[in-house]
């Protein structure tokens, strides 16, 4: 099974978790605190994150700390950013076909 | 934040009739993106000539005649939508462009993800190297 990085990134409250962790690692505990939401709704948001490879799960004695795995969002966004480029030379060619055939 | 879709805005200083026109006859379509015989009917199912990477299956899911459509681009392949929609602004026309559904399941994400290529941008940006330098 494929990681689903997009499929993780469609919910709101998955992203604001991933927003959260760029400021560094956070327990569970914080976390459910700064989304508001309950434990289990948390817990599952963090298996489905944990699965796209996009946050990583450290032990330490009884808290869980949450880790953001910049790699897995990295590849996702570069094969994006790929067809961005390609859209905007698509782009620019209609410009031009534009001007063509519609001089003044 | 990544999410899986491109939008991009694209104002040209023409009218909305002129780049529906250039969005939606497959002799105009050909000249910018690639040849196929796109239709502005809710339900036409088409081609796109995607080069090495062949014939794109796609089909018309809504159309509001003159200002937007939307299809499917490459089923079984890429599964993505893409949407065009225009809007009147003073001296031209505002196209608002997406492309959704970008999926690391499908065969193209797979090869994305495995290094094996970004899929066909990639192959058609070097196409279009290779005509600059013959013409």
């Amino acid at each position: 099974m494929l990681p689903d990085v997009f499929g993780a990134l469609a919910n709101p409250s998955r992203r604001t978790i991933l927003d959260s962790l760029r400021e560094g690692p956070l327990t569970a505990g914080d976390l459910t605190g700064r989304l508001d939401l309950s434990r289990s709704t948390a817990s599952e948001h963090l298996a489905v994150l944990r699965e796209a490879g996009l946050i990583r799960e450290e032990r330490q004695g009884r808290n869980r700390i949450y880790h953001l795995e910049a790699d897995g969002l990295r590849e996702a966004s570069n094969w994006l950013k790929h067809y961005e480029q390609y859209w905007n030379q698509r782009l620019d060619a209609l410009a031009e076909l534009l001007d063509e055939e519609n001089t003044p | 934040m990544t999410e899986n879709a491109i939008r991009l805005e694209r104002t040209f200083p023409h009218p909305k009739e002129a780049v529906w026109g250039a969005l939606t006859t497959p002799e105009l379509l050909a000249r910018w993106w690639a040849a196929g015989d796109i239709a502005p009917v809710v339900g036409h199912r088409f081609t796109m000539d995607m080069g090495g990477w062949g014939q794109q299956q796609c089909e018309v899911l809504t159309v509001e005649p003159g200002s937007a459509i939307t299809f499917t681009f490459a089923e079984g392949v890429l599964d993505t939508t893409i949407t065009w929609q225009l809007e009147a602004t003073e001296g031209g026309t505002i196209l608002h462009f997406e492309h959704a559904g970008f999926r690391l399941d499908t065969p193209m994400g797979k090869q994305a993800l495995e290094g094996m290529g970004n899929g066909w941008p990639g192959l058609l940006a070097r196409i279009d190297q290779v005509l600059v330098g013959v013409s």
